[in-house]
């Protein structure tokens, strides 16, 4: 029970710093803009086209979106001291990774509300409930294995340029099946091989790992 | 019980050594002084003492456990307080010290408490980054002494620190154990029993003696 007043703790924290004037949110929503005008300027969408195409600019959104999210969950803590405050607490590393990821998580689900309405309005894409649970169970597992890699990328000088490397190539079994899940959505086909528990399945796994894993990537 | 017993540490990065070999006692409630020129190793001691770190080579026992496998039990008995403050710019000072109280399972009227002990209750509402630097560090030792720690360790504490303040730190500490880096040479004489000399570049061998 204490464990999770920590985590809500630091989520809280998090939370309450990025609304207080934080630079995540405007970052974000302007780059999602951004991708979503050029994207309808450089693709001639129709009814036919939309349903195919779309789930690519989800996604290539969505992965650099959190790539922006991440890349800051760890390095201010870093800097300014309070992830070596933290960590002193009875709270234990796994309570803090879990507090900050539960933010971040938070973080990308404002801005995929943003995104989803905006890919319907700007690029006509057709957005329903399995594309939505298909965006947020796959930002579940994002966020974990994203969090996990901003924590070590934070230890160093070059993270800006580490974390995709290290964080990308561990999104991809996401990708795939939300691409799959939200392609067939779009196509207002059933969805075939069960994508949604599939990605249930690894959010379970990556949350469990990157909790595990988090003692030896926070503390020294 | 001693505070601290350490022995042979030493700490190395890349290639060359940072830190010792050296051995450390300090007894409960005594007042030990880190001096030396920059790069001397002693942040580099605090936060091995700290247990933010791992020594290279060594034995380290904090308030009866061994530092090294036991750092559960040591971390919540200690107080540490580096070169950055440890809030959050963009909440109040009250905030900061409520969400630290929230980690260490203190009530919220602590955090209030903490704030009065280091006088910035007046301030309480204002946000950490709106802080003077001077009232930032109050805040900071606030922060690191929220949960009465038997055991501290300051890296500068009197950074920005004007004269009422350097008085308050003597206050703060009375009572418990602290290793102090510090420049200051006086600062180092009022409030410690004993000082810990490094050599440039960690590689001498510490001398210990009395401040003044």
């Amino acid at each position: 029970m204490n464990g999770w007043r920590a985590v809500r703790a630091v989520a809280l924290r998090d939370l309450r710093a990025e609304t207080r004037g934080g630079e995540l949110i405007p970052a974000m929503t302007q780059f999602v803009v951004l991708a979503l005008i050029i994207a309808n300027f450089a693709f001639d969408l129709d009814r036919v086209s939309a349903p195919r195409i779309s789930p690519g600019v989800l996604w290539m959104v969505i992965v650099f979106t959190a790539l922006i999210a991440f890349g800051r969950a760890f390095a201010a803590d870093r800097e300014n001291g309070s992830l070596d405050a933290m960590l002193l607490s009875p709270a234990g590393a796994a309570a803090i990774f879990l507090g900050k990821a539960l933010a971040a998580v938070v973080f990308m689900l404002v801005i995929e509300a943003f995104l989803l309405p905006g890919m319907a309005v700007f690029l006509g894409s057709p957005i329903n409930l399995e594309v939505v649970a298909a965006v947020v169970l796959a930002t579940l597992g994002m966020a974990a294995l994203g969090s996990l890699f901003a924590a070590l990328a934070a230890r160093t000088r070059a993270r800006e340029i580490l974390l995709p490397v290290l964080v990308l190539p561990l999104w991809i079994p996401l990708i795939v099946v939300g691409s799959r899940a939200v392609e067939e959505a779009m196509g207002g086909g059933a969805l075939q091989g069960q994508p949604l528990p599939l990605l249930l399945d690894f959010d379970i796994l990556f949350v469990v790992v990157a909790t595990l894993a988090a003692r030896f990537v926070l503390d020294d | 019980m001693r505070a601290v017993l350490g022995h042979d540490l030493t700490q190395t990065y890349g290639a060359g050594p940072v830190l010792g070999p050296l051995d450390l006692e300090l007894e409960e409630g005594e007042h030990l002084a880190l001096l030396g020129p920059n790069g001397s190793g002693k942040t580099t001691l605090l936060r091995i003492l700290a247990t933010l770190a791992r020594p290279a080579t060594g034995a380290l026992q904090i308030l009866g456990h061994d530092a090294l496998a036991q750092r559960q039990l040591v971390r919540p008995r200690i107080g540490y307080l580096g070169h950055q403050s440890g809030v959050q710019p963009q909440l109040s000072a009250l905030e900061n010290l409520e969400f630290y109280a929230a980690l260490y399972h203190l009530e919220p009227e602590r955090a209030r408490a903490a704030l009065a002990e280091v006088g910035l209750e007046a301030v309480s509402g204002r946000r950490a980054r709106e802080l003077s630097r001077g009232m930032e560090q109050r805040l900071a030792l606030a922060r690191a002494l929220l949960h009465d720690p038997e055991l501290v360790f300051l890296d500068e504490p009197d950074a920005s620190l004007d004269v009422t303040a350097r008085e308050l730190l003597g206050r703060l500490l009375a009572g418990r154990a602290a290793v102090i880096a510090t420049h200051d040479r006086a600062l180092a004489a009022s409030l410690c029993g004993r000082e810990l000399e490094l050599g440039a570049g960690g590689a001498t061998r510490p001398r210990l003696g009395t401040p003044g």
